[in-house]
């Protein structure tokens, strides 16, 4: 089943969609630190010359993080703030969404599914899909 | 800071990949080892194969309620490991409820990676369940 098919029809309450977004940023920003630990682990066994410049990197990565948490922070305080009869239609932004599994998640995060992709979805994760 | 060398087991029980995935990486870079389980049967094998030190778990399973899983883990022999409760919505009665069955904080949904390290942290204290992360994270200010 096309996630995106199912999230065209989809109106959830805005707070269950601010929370949904508050999570995917909160996991990219889980993934910048885990990216920030990746270069600090290699810096280790590199040069003076080299390390200074992953230094520089390793910063950029942290204010990322920093970044994101920040802006999922702010979504989180959103979804609390709003009313909660509120609804959205979501299918016109969603297809502005082009990572598949990313669609996936959040149409069962919003409540369009269950979120189980397939072994091939799976294995293409990082895929841009283009509609 | 001196750490024993073993890295706690948490075992993450949630059916939200997003969710699971941000908890996961948020433990490993901390030190911990994160196990993963996407519903209540999953995690029964999960604790019967590797004996967690702790457990984070969502309250709403798509095979069964966490109450139900709590029940069987409850039942399990052996040592018991502290669980830290999340979801949306909790209700008390459910929070009490858990209480009986090895529940020792909880956590509403949604939260940030931070929150769920600090709490859970505080509760492997609290609980003398395990020592703290094997691997200290260094920090290098540029």
């Amino acid at each position: 089943m096309n996630a995106l098919m199912t999230s065209r029809t989809l109106a959830p309450s805005l707070t269950m969609t601010l929370d949904v977004l508050a999570a995917e940023i909160e996991l990219a920003g889980a993934r910048c630190i885990y990216l920030d630990r990746i270069i600090g682990d290699v810096m280790e066994g590199l040069p003076d010359a080299d390390r200074a410049r992953l230094v520089e990197g390793m910063h950029g990565v942290d204010l990322l993080a920093q970044h994101l948490t920040s802006l999922s922070a702010f979504a989180r305080g959103l979804s609390v703030a709003v009313p909660e009869d509120l609804t959205v239609p979501v299918g016109g932004a969603m297809s502005e969404v082009t990572l598949g599994a990313l669609v996936e998640r959040m149409t069962a995060g919003l409540g369009g599914g269950d979120g189980d992709a397939d072994e091939a979805e799976e294995a293409s994760a990082g895929d841009i899909d283009l509609f | 800071m001196q750490f024993d060398g073993r890295a706690s087991k948490i075992l993450v029980i949630d059916h939200d990949r997003t969710t699971l995935e941000m908890i996961g990486l948020r433990l490993d870079v901390a030190g911990f080892h994160p196990l993963t389980a996407r519903s209540g049967r999953a995690a029964l094998e999960m604790l019967e194969a590797s004996r967690p030190d702790a457990v984070i778990l969502e309250w709403n399973l798509p095979d069964m309620s966490g109450l139900d899983l709590l029940r069987a883990m409850a039942a399990m022999p052996g040592r018991h490991a502290p669980v830290l409760l999340v979801g949306r919505n909790l209700a008390v009665e459910d929070i009490q409820a858990g209480m009986q069955l090895g529940v020792r904080d909880c956590l509403a949904k949604p939260f940030s990676g931070a929150a769920v390290l600090e709490r859970l942290t505080r509760m492997l204290k609290r609980t003398g369940a395990a020592p703290a992360p094997a691997r200290a994270v260094v920090h290098i200010n540029a």
